[in-house]
Parts: structure tokens; C-alpha cells; sequence
């Protein structure tokens, strides 16, 4: 400080102020842009390189184009084609026991602007394509078992606020809405739904709602709903109390509505599932941002009954974040690993454990992963549908591409994968919010295919 | 505006409606000049509190105060252009001052940056060190200039 008051005595301040803004500019280019290779960081204990802070982030958005005549690609032994197209938003997918299909169609509520920098995010969001309205609704879909279109297609449920995640239990069906899980009566068969909902119990919605989806999965013997409350931030910038019950999955009493924190510390678990073998409960989480292109890799991981997994204050274990204040040492003690990364930004926003017999043998045992993609990296990562395969109930190997093409020969994105589904003959299905469109893998095998 | 013209001596001579568009050949930019300058010290003074506090409605306030600070110097820079093309009577600003201006707001647009952070990093330590070093840059230019000027006059004077 006294060095600079000194120059400022002599002439040469306007040499000064340049030799200031000249070190602001190193500072920037010292930090790392570019990712390492993304395929790195997948599966148990991946590297994590040192935090960075940025001036201005790395952002890498898609440009947005048309599919036109193009699907996503997939390799030998398998078939993709569009299920169903012209949807408003299509985020997730539930299949119904008699095999009709539910897209829900949903984009998050309106963001507050309360820092200018929300202004430019809404400005990069735009960009991505990721700020189209939301049907706000759930279509459905019948008869779309075999190629070719469906044969019926209805409006399941109407005037929603921001759904994601639907379960069944009996004749009961949970919508998960932004702030409130509600229940429909639901009679096997039925296209659509006029009676109204009743109010289960309410979830963190908004003023903020920065992470908006709530995933809903029912427990094997239907007396629980877990459900994935994502953070209202993204490292605390709203205030830790704002964070109330968030970034957590609940356990709610199907019941009385009453509800526990079955899991903290996942920051946005945005998709969930029963694996199979275990009958443990599963999760896909989206990581923080903002420190660095390969951190912190998104997982897919075990949730396991009131374990902590780091956010804010830590990521994978007890690597701490300094972004967070007051820190947590208490916390952070008690912070455990995710089981398995997927890499860093790739965005898993859906998850499906393969029960089917549909898909060849290597399918078989393992769960699909859809990946939105990232917007804060080089190069991108996700924009593709990947599978990790299971063994004993736990990732037995690395993910493996099963559906990309997401992204054409010049990284523009003509979709992103959203959720997943597998439908009753074995069919995996994919929402994709960007092309508005639902695909469907299955096996190219014609007898393998004809089951249904 | 009819009383500018009392002070509007350069065009006297002009028709009336002349002189009503130029008010007085008085620049606009010093109107503005000191707009950013209070911003920038409202920031230094709302970073200090969110160090303490690390309530976020406090770097909040930074963030806008710094952006607004911005802003204002971008109308100040417009005016200075406008009334420098329009040949306004420019008094000559003491050269520590305009250099220490355009500094502050140098430093301020690096500042805005490093408050676009998530978390508590946004403020300590960079925002807190940038908003402190651009209150000090301002406070020492203008304690320079006008030192710088109250010597020349007194020189004059004798």
C-alpha cells in the first residue's frame, strides 16, 4: 500500500493505473479455462484439481438448432427413434402400470433478480434455450409400445406449478410440484385427470427457488415418498437461511404428510431410484459451481439414511469450501463421499436402475444416466445419455455412451436429455426439454422387440 | 431555465431559443462526476459490514452500489464527450484527479467481477481489498489535486 501511495507522488500515475489493470488482466489469465479430459473424473474417488476463483467464470453455452430430420445416435444393437414430439418443455417421464406413458412438462418459476449478476445469468439461460415456458401439465401418451407414433394422446393433468416427479401408489397419484406434493385419485385406464388434488404436504417452493425440480419416488411397499429438494443456491449466495430443508432428500409419510430429512448435504438430487438387487435408495446429484471446469463432478450415489454429503461446506468428504461463511467444522466432519462421480458440470437430471429385458445383455444390470449438459466448461461435457453398469448392487465399471448425437459436428445442442424411463416392454425413454421431443431406445433385434 | 441564460455569457449575443439549448455552455459531465464516487464509498462501506456480519443482503447492497457507480461513470464519460465535441468550457481538472477517476473506475469494473462471486469470497478478501483501494485512490487524488492548486494559486498570488 505504501509503494503505491509513493508512485502516486511522481508523474507517472497514469503508468500506474496501467500496470494496475494490467495485473487484473494476469490474474484472469492465470486462471485455468479449459477441463481436462471429462472421461477422467468418472467413478470411485476421481481426481479433483485446486479450487479456483474466477473474475469472470468459464461459460461455454450450445448454440441451439433444430433437430430437423436428425435423431440421437446409439450403438449397434440398438434403435432410437421419436416417441412423441411438439411437447412444451418436456422435463420427466413416469409410466404407468397398464404401459401409458406421463410427460410431464415443466420449466422452473420465474428467477427473482436480486444481484446484477442475475441479469446475466438470465441472459445466458436464454441463450441456452433453457428459459422456454413450461407446459406446467402432464401428457399422456398410450399405445406407444411398438415404433411409430402413439395412439392416443391426452392431457393428463392440467394447471400444474412447476411438476417434476409423480409416483403411484394404488389408485393415489403424487405430482410433485415445486412447493407441494399433491394427490390425485387415479382409476387404472384413465386418460386424464379433472378431479382436484389434494395437498399432501408442501415442499421448498419459493421467492427464490433457484433449484426448483422436486424428484418423487415411492417406497417398494408405498407407505413412504422420498423426494429430492435441490439447494436455493448455488453455494449459498442467498443466505444460508434460505437453505432451510433444501438440498436434501425428504422422507415423507404417505400418511399424515409428516416428513423427516432422510439425507443432507446433496446439493441438487435430481433424480432418484431403487437399485434393484439392494433395494437401496439411489441418487443423481448436480454439484457446485464456479470453481474450476473439472469441479465438482456430478455423482450418482447411494443415499443413505442420515449420512451428510458435504454442501455447502464441503465437497466430495471434507474438501472445504471457502465460499461458505460461517464454515462448519462440525459438519464437515461428518461429510461422506458420493459412491460414484459422473464428471464435472455434466448435469445428470434423470436416472433410471434397467429392469427390463428389451435391451441387449449388457444392458441388463445398471442404470441410465440422462446428462443435460454443461454450459460452464471447455469442452462441453454431457448432452448424452450414459449407462453405468452395476455389479452386487454397486457401479461395476465406467459409464459407457448409450445415447449421444445431442450435440451436432459444431457443438450446437439440438436437445438435451432430461429424464428417464423405462416402459413397460423394456424401452428406455428419454424427455429432451430442448427438442421437445420424447425419444425411445430399444433393441434393434426384431424378436427381442416384438415381446410386448 | 430561463435564469441559466443570466450566467450563459458566451452566447448572449444568440437568439433566445439558441441560448435555451445550450444552457450557458456549462458542461454537463461535473454533475455527474461525483455520483460514482459516493457509490463507490456506499460500497466500501456495505463490504465492511458484510465482513462482519456475512449477512448476504449487505454484499447485495455492494453489488448494486458498485454497478450503479458504473453506470453513472458511463453517463459521465458520455457527457464529457458530448460537452467536449460540443466545445463546453472544459475547466481543466487537475491531472491526479482525473487519473485517480478513471483508476477508481477501472478498479470498480474489475470490483463489480469479483462481487459477481458466489459466497463469501465475493467480498473478503478481494471485493473488501478493490472497494477500499478505490476509496483511498479517490480520497489521495483529490487530496493531491487540491494541493496541487491551492500552491499554484498561492504562487499566482504573490
Amino acid at each position: 500500500m505504501m509503494r503505491v501511495l509513493k508512485i502516486a507522488h511522481s508523474p507517472k500515475l497514469p503508468r500506474l493505473a496501467l500496470l494496475l489493470v494490467a495485473t487484473a488482466g494476469l490474474g484472469l489469465a492465470g486462471c485455468n479455462y479449459d477441463g481436462g479430459d471429462p472421461r477422467k473424473e468418472i467413478g470411485a474417488n476421481p481426481p479433483l484439481p485446486a479450487l479456483q476463483q474466477y473474475l469472470i467464470p468459464p461459460i461455454q453455452i450450445a448454440k441451439v438448432v433444430a433437430w430437423g430430420k436428425e435423431t440421437p445416435a446409439v450403438p449397434e444393437g440398438l434403435q432410437v427413434h421419436a416417441l412423441a414430439t411438439g411437447f412444451e418443455h418436456p422435463r420427466s417421464l413416469y409410466v404407468l402400470p397398464n404401459g401409458d406413458v406421463l410427460v410431464v412438462e415443466s420449466n422452473g418459476p420465474k428467477a427473482p433478480i436480486s444481484r446484477p449478476k442475475d441479469i446475466v445469468t438470465s441472459w445466458v439461460t436464454w441463450l441456452a434455450g433453457a428459459k422456454a415456458e413450461g407446459g406446467n401439465r402432464i401428457t399422456l401418451l398410450r399405445g406407444a409400445n411398438g415404433d411409430g407414433t402413439p395412439e392416443l394422446r391426452t392431457v393428463f393433468l392440467d394447471h400444474l406449478n412447476s411438476p417434476f416427479g409423480v409416483a403411484l401408489v394404488g389408485n393415489d397419484l403424487y405430482v410433485a410440484n415445486t412447493d407441494a406434493i399433491v394427490r390425485y385419485p387415479y382409476q387404472e385406464g384413465q386418460t386424464s385427470i379433472s378431479a382436484p388434488g389434494t395437498k399432501l404436504t408442501d415442499l421448498p417452493g419459493g421467492p427464490i427457488d433457484h433449484h426448483w425440480t422436486k424428484a418423487l419416488l415411492a417406497s417398494p411397499d408405498g407407505s413412504k415418498l422420498y423426494v429430492g429438494v435441490g439447494s436455493n443456491s448455488n453455494i449459498t449466495e442467498n443466505g444460508i437461511g434460505a437453505e432451510y430443508e433444501r438440498a436434501a432428500v425428504w422422507e415423507v409419510d404417505r400418511a399424515s404428510g409428516a416428513h423427516r430429512i432422510f439425507a443432507s448435504g446433496i446439493r441438487n438430487p435430481t433424480g432418484l431410484a431403487w437399485e434393484p438387487e439392494t433395494r437401496k435408495l439411489w441418487a443423481v446429484a448436480n454439484e457446485r459451481d464456479e470453481i474450476g471446469p473439472d469441479l465438482v463432478p456430478d455423482y450418482l450415489t447411494s443415499v443413505q439414511d442420515g449420512a451428510f454429503y458435504g454442501w455447502p461446506y464441503s465437497y466430495y468428504g471434507q474438501h472445504l469450501d471457502p465460499r461458505v461463511e460461517p464454515q462448519r467444522p462440525d459438519l464437515v466432519a461428518k461429510a461422506i463421499a458420493p459412491d460414484y462421480a459422473l464428471s464435472s458440470h455434466v448435469a445428470p437430471l434423470g436416472v433410471a436402475m434397467y429392469t427390463g429385458t428389451d435391451l441387449p445383455a449388457n444392458y441388463r444390470s445398471g442404470a441410465f444416466v440422462g446428462e443435460h449438459g454443461s454450459w460452464d466448461r471447455t469442452p462441453l461435457n454431457g448432452y448424452k445419455v450414459v449407462f453405468v453398469p452395476f455389479s452386487g448392487g454397486k457401479p461395476s465399471g465406467p459409464a459407457q455412451d448409450v445415447v449421444t448425437g445431442f450435440l451436432d459436428a459444431n457443438n450446437q445442442a439440438r436437445g438435451r436429455p432430461v429424464g428417464l424411463a423405462v416402459d413397460r416392454s423394456g424401452g428406455l425413454l428419454i424427455a429432451d426439454d430442448l427438442g421437445d421431443t420424447v425419444w425411445r431406445v430399444s433393441s434393434n433385434n426384431p424378436r427381442s422387440a416384438s415381446t410386448n | 431555465m430561463q435564469h441559466t441564460r443570466v450566467t450563459g455569457t458566451t452566447f448572449m449575443g444568440d437568439a433566445n431559443a439558441r441560448s435555451a439549448n445550450k444552457p450557458a455552455g456549462q458542461p454537463i459531465y461535473p454533475i455527474l462526476m461525483p455520483f460514482p464516487i459516493a457509490y463507490f464509498a456506499g460500497a466500501l462501506v456495505t463490504d465492511l459490514v458484510y465482513w462482519q456480519t456475512a449477512a448476504v443482503m449487505w454484499e447485495t447492497f455492494s453489488d448494486w452500489l458498485i454497478t450503479a457507480g458504473l453506470i453513472m461513470a458511463g453517463f459521465a464519460a458520455i457527457a464529457f464527450v458530448i460537452d467536449f465535441v460540443g466545445g463546453k468550457q472544459i475547466r481543466t481538472l487537475a491531472w491526479p484527479y482525473a487519473a485517480g477517476y478513471v483508476l477508481a473506475v477501472l478498479l470498480s469494473l474489475v470490483n463489480a467481477f469479483a462481487h459477481s462471486r458466489d459466497g463469501y469470497t465475493a467480498v473478503v478478501p478481494t471485493g473488501l481489498t478493490l472497494s477500499g483501494l478505490v476509496v483511498v485512490i479517490l480520497l489521495f487524488t483529490s487530496w493531491v489535486s487540491s494541493a496541487l492548486k491551492s500552491r499554484r494559486h498561492v504562487g499566482v498570488g504573490i
